[in-house]
């Protein structure tokens, strides 16, 4: 079991400066996930960790240790790389026992860890097979079959499942979870796509620009984004963000004008009137109702039906697009007028500065 | 040269062109009818070619059009390349000094025979022709260290050219330099290096030690032989190694990396393994190379001294043109026999290859 910690890591190539002094710690048998969109920084910290990349500054801890100035292969650590990397000239079996035989093991524990691994797996009958007589799914299997054998300290994954299908994602994203429960290692794994780390995740890092937005559980980032970066990132689809001016209110509140959109709430320490907020909704938090209760009206662009549940992209009076999810389904079509109202206790107000003002109006 | 085509050069009819500025498009479309106007005696030219070539098609159909395209080359590469083939062989059944085929007599193998005259095939002195075979023990001294040291040198600069040094495309292109210039030029080069009153011995002069005579011992005379040829040929396997080396993903030796694998094992259980259908191909291409060896060497040290550093090639020449008796048919003869040695090669290097496909 390991536990991993970044204090104050800075990388600069030249003089860009990439990963802007973050601060982080991996639990032992955590399993956490580094999300952000292209370019945030993600897989260069994970490299850091790694030890493929040399920090500027700061320190890598594994297990207490500072290890700042040691190799990659002397760390323990593990990773699975987005295009898997496997040695092409070697046979399935061989690419697993590579590393074990870098390290004089015997060769009856070799070929009993190999086969353990392939037996958890599942790609027994693929040992002797070359990578290119695989399918994409079973390189990937392959791939952490080879992380799996070394019983590393860490197991790092470098986007491994972007090269599959949809479908295969979603397969090996629950066998990825089951593994995790099954060997209980401290994982770190990278990816852009929220989905993968909502369901993954015991902890999300979400980055942007080589800083940390916001660190937490799952249910919490969703929940209480700390600012309009993660409220937008979290989620899918995505929340709904406005921009609004705020207003003093005739009933002695406060009110949000957005367009020709006037939405009344209470006082709400640190908002006054005069200020640029934003404010965010997530689509399943918009109710459908009549015009007497309804915060803002507008028109159905489109809908999606799926079946269970309607999603339906709207636009009118100043918002160009305002997503609303219902379950079930709902006979709507282009034009339709919508009268909807907001759920207060589920609204998100943010500062002119991005940073969030309050999750959930009472 | 190619018409250019003259479809409504003179309209301006394409409506991307249609903008703010139409000084610039008034300009164009000139520029455009200039340049269509004095395409139309390239377009006329080139419209003169079509009436034969109709009349060729009206007789063969389509399908022979292919082959009349393919037969000026054919031709060429027959008359220069398969016919002397051919001819070769012919002369090497013949005897004489006679220069036209028709007026040669006719030996069979004799002259065959006489190549492989030889009491004990591992001493070139007991053979008949033992300049022959003096030539051949020559060549496979040469082509053994030649090759050997070529591939090993070519792979450790390739390695450390492949490196994220200073300046690496300033050496990449110094070590290839070589390979652009003639063997003749390379050899007079080193000639004027190695001299009796050269550079080399003009620095040993001046530190002390006594001029070494590099052209008249038999050893340093095969050692600089073998040494500017790989100098000079070095560059260009260097370039392919280096490709093979580029080809390797990095994504491999950063898994080699986090897999706790020595610099040893990486280069052993990666590299090379990823690396061999490229060494295949030099290996072939540098042996089929070095028995072909001659204008260097022959420009360098003549052959000498005594035979020392005279190749099969040059035993060619000399005993089909450069002596006094012209023995054309011996030459021919030795001609065949270093042709069935470049074809086992090149049939090896052909295989070499394939199976650099199926990886």
């Amino acid at each position: 079991m390991t536990e991993i910690k970044l204090k104050q890591v800075r990388k600069a190539y030249g003089n860009v400066e990439v990963i802007h002094g973050i601060d982080l710690t991996v639990d032992s048998g955590e399993f956490v996930v580094f999300v952000g969109p292209s370019g945030c920084g993600k897989s260069t910290l994970l490299r850091i960790i790694a030890g493929l990349e040399e920090i500027t500054s700061g320190n890598v801890e594994i297990d207490g240790d500072v290890v700042n100035n040691v190799t990659a292969s002397d760390r323990g650590l593990a990773m699975v790389f987005q295009s898997y990397a496997l040695y092409p000239h070697m046979s399935v079996y061989k690419n697993m026992a590579f590393g074990l035989e870098n390290t004089k093991m015997p060769k009856a524990e070799i070929e009993k860890r190999v086969r353990d691994a392939g037996a958890l797996l599942q790609i027994t009958e693929l040992l002797a097979r070359k990578p290119k007589a695989l399918s994409g799914g079973q390189r990937q299997r392959v791939a952490i079959g080879r992380a799996i054998v070394r019983d590393p300290k860490a197991f790092l994954f470098d986007e491994p499942l972007s090269n599959l299908d949809a479908e295969l994602r979603v397969t090996m994203r629950k066998e990825l979870a089951a593994l995790h429960t099954k060997i209980g290692g401290t994982m770190i794994y990278v990816t852009h796509d929220q989905t993968e780390a909502m369901t993954l995740a015991d902890k999300i890092v979400v980055l942007q620009g080589g800083s940390v937005e916001q660190i937490g559980r799952p249910l919490d980032l969703y929940n209480a984004p700390s600012n309009v970066f993660v409220a937008g990132f979290i989620g899918s689809p995505r929340m709904n963000l406005m921009s609004a001016e705020v207003e003093q209110s005739a009933q002695g509140g406060i009110c949000l004008v957005s367009g020709a959109h006037r939405i009344d709430l209470p006082e709400i320490a640190g908002v006054a009137p005069g200020d640029t907020v934003t404010f965010g909704v997530r689509p399943e938090h918009i109710l459908v109702t009549d015009r007497d209760n309804a915060d803002v009206s507008v028109t159905v662009e489109f809908s999606e039906q799926l079946g269970g549940q309607t999603y339906l992209y709207c636009s009118g009076g100043g918002l160009d697009d305002l997503t609303v999810h219902q379950m079930g389904q709902m006979k709507t079509e282009k034009g339709d007028t919508l009268h909807l109202a907001l759920d207060r206790t589920k609204m998100h107000l943010f500062g002119a500065d991005g940073a969030v003002i309050v999750n959930g109006i009472t | 040269m190619v018409p250019v085509p003259i479809k409504g050069a003179g309209t301006n009819a394409d409506p991307n062109r249609v903008g703010p500025m139409p000084d610039t498009d008034a300009n164009a479309s000139l520029s455009e009818k200039l340049t269509a106007l004095l395409a139309v005696p390239v377009v006329l030219f080139f419209r003169l070619f079509e009436i034969p070539f109709r009349a060729v098609q009206r007789v063969g159909g389509i399908k022979a059009m292919p082959y009349v395209f393919l037969l000026p080359n054919l031709a060429f590469f027959g008359v220069f390349v398969v016919l002397p083939l051919f001819i070769n062989f012919a002369f090497s059944l013949s005897g004489g000094t006679n220069i036209f085929l028709s007026d040669r007599v006719y030996t069979g193998t004799e002259q065959y025979e006489f190549l492989f005259d030889c009491a004990n095939y591992l001493d070139p002195q007991t053979c008949r022709e033992d300049r022959f075979w003096k030539a051949i023990f020559n060549t496979a001294t040469f082509v053994f260290i030649q090759v050997t040291c070529l591939v090993i040198l070519s792979l450790v600069t390739a390695l450390i050219l492949n490196r994220k040094i200073r300046a690496r495309g300033f050496f990449r292109a110094v070590f290839f330099f070589p390979v652009l210039l003639s063997p003749v030029v390379v050899a007079l080069i080193w000639k004027w290096i190695l001299l009796r009153d050269g550079i080399l011995n003009a620095f040993l002069v001046s530190i002390g030690l006594d001029r070494i005579l590099f052209f008249v011992s038999p050893e340093w005379a095969m050692f600089w032989a073998i040494f500017v040829s790989i100098w000079s040929h070095m560059g260009f396997y260097m370039l392919i190694l280096l490709a093979g080396l580029q080809a390797i993903p990095p994504d491999l030796y950063e898994a080699a990396e986090m897999d706790g694998t020595s610099p040893e094992r990486v280069f052993w259980k990666i590299t090379l393994p990823l690396l061999w259908p490229n060494m295949l191909v030099v290996v072939v291409l540098a042996l089929i190379k070095g028995v072909q060896i001659f204008d260097e060497v022959f420009v360098l040290t003549g052959g000498g001294p005594g035979t020392a550093t005279q190749f099969i090639v040059q035993y060619i020449y000399t005993t089909g043109f450069a002596s006094r008796v012209q023995n054309f048919g011996l030459a021919s003869a030795a001609s065949v026999v270093l042709g069935v040695v470049l074809f086992a090669l090149t049939v090896a290097q052909l295989a070499a290859t394939r199976r650099k496909d199926d990886v």
